[in-house]
């Protein structure tokens, strides 16, 4: 059997210091594609919510006349949330507070360009 | 002050051909009243329809109030009338630049120069002079074929070009945005503008309209936060092809938006925001 074609994406991305999951998620309707996660998470519920920001983010940002949306990243108390985007898929990362964003992003912008 | 505009407004209401609507439209500017200089400066002009200072001064509070396009017309009209005027070649720059025209801006600052324009506006020439040099190898911004607003507040300003009054709130991180292509608004929990401005490719302040639609991702990010349990949200950054974003609650339930273009550091996008958090957090208590 051969191994799902963003299995190495999300393998990349989730050995990146202080991530907790790594996703590939339907933008449209929020469902989980691929994930790697760490025990605890709820792939299901961060999906969701990130692709729904992220769609959120990407609708206004073309509203607003800013272009396309090519990244994004949600800073809280205790995580962050990190978005890319291609076609209708978007490459979700949760991270800790201390992971180092600036990695997690240019690997995620990589990946996001090679998604299908 | 306040005795010179009642002084003068006296002066006008026995006298409406006075000439004194010129200081009074330009100090009412000055304290950010641009209805009421504007309306000054309009009856002036009405019986002093080639005097060179009057549409200097329409000019000007055209630019305070983003009617970039209507300044440019009536520096246009002061050229016409004294050839080789500094102020509104150092005005059309200014508006040329804002709209995005860089080749016309450097054509309008060498006139500039030429007239005697002081070392403002020779920095100014040289800067333009050097982003074109940059923007060679990628193209000009006039050939782009895309229709995307962008940051504003990007203009190597010359000194004495107009912009907000010290006291207008579109003003309120003039200094702190300086002159990089960044951009600044701060809206309430309702999406409105209080403060800042927004310049569209068309030179109009789209502030409301810009401020109104990234108002709804902070909905997105209260839901994402609360049900992920990751405390509350501070900041999110968002990359575009043309702009970076960044935002940030504001006192108040506000939302504070800043806005640079795609080449400005990350990082330095975050330490513009949260000067201007301050900033906004001191405007908002001396508000109240």
């Amino acid at each position: 059997m051969s191994a799902s074609p963003f299995a190495t994406i999300l393998s990349t991305l989730t050995r990146q210091r202080g991530v907790r999951a790594s996703l590939v998620v339907d933008e449209s309707d929020g469902i989980v594609i691929e994930s790697n996660l760490q025990i605890g998470q709820d792939g299901d519920r961060v999906a969701a919510l990130a692709a729904s920001l992220y769609r959120k983010a990407r609708l206004s940002a073309g509203a607003a006349r800013l272009g396309t949306a090519t990244f994004m990243q949600l800073e809280a108390e205790r995580g962050r949330i990190c978005a890319a985007g291609h076609n209708d898929l978007v490459l979700v990362v949760v991270a800790d507070p201390a992971a180092n964003i600036g990695m997690i992003r240019v690997e995620m912008i990589k990946a996001a360009g090679a998604l299908p | 002050m306040a005795d010179d505009v009642r002084r003068w407004s006296d002066e006008l209401a026995r006298d409406p051909a006075s000439l004194v609507f010129l200081p009074l439209g330009e100090t009412l500017r000055r304290q950010g009243q641009l209805d009421l200089a504007l309306k000054i400066a309009m009856r002036g002009l009405e019986r002093h329809s080639h005097n060179t200072d009057a549409h200097d001064l329409l000019a000007r509070i055209a630019v305070d109030r983003g009617e970039l396009q209507r300044a440019f017309d009536e520096w246009d009209m002061v050229l016409r009338l004294t050839p080789g005027h500094l102020g509104a070649l150092k005005g059309m720059a200014f508006v040329r630049f804002q709209q995005g025209n860089a080749a016309e801006a450097e054509e309008y600052l060498r006139q500039a120069a030429e007239q005697g324009g002081d070392a403002e506006v020779v920095a100014a020439l040289t800067n333009l002079r050097s982003r074109g040099t940059r923007d060679a190898g990628r193209g000009t911004r006039d050939d782009r074929s895309d229709n995307h607003a962008r940051p504003a507040a990007h203009v190597p300003r010359p000194a004495d070009v107009p912009h907000p009054a010290a006291n207008d709130p579109r003003a309120l991180f003039a200094d702190i945005l300086g002159q990089e292509e960044q951009t600044a608004l701060l809206l309430d929990d309702q999406g409105l503008v209080l403060a800042g401005i927004y310049m569209g490719e068309d030179g109009q302040d789209v502030a409301a309209e810009v401020g109104a639609e990234l108002s709804g991702v902070t909905d997105a990010a209260r839901r994402a936060t609360k049900h992920l349990d990751i405390g509350e949200w501070r900041a999110i950054v968002l990359e575009t092809e043309v702009a970076v974003v960044t935002m940030a609650p504001s006192a108040g339930d506000g939302l504070l938006v800043v806005a640079a273009s795609k080449a400005t550091p990350l990082g330095l996008v975050r330490r513009v925001l949260d000067r201007c958090l301050d900033r906004a957090r001191q405007w908002l208590e001396g508000s109240q």
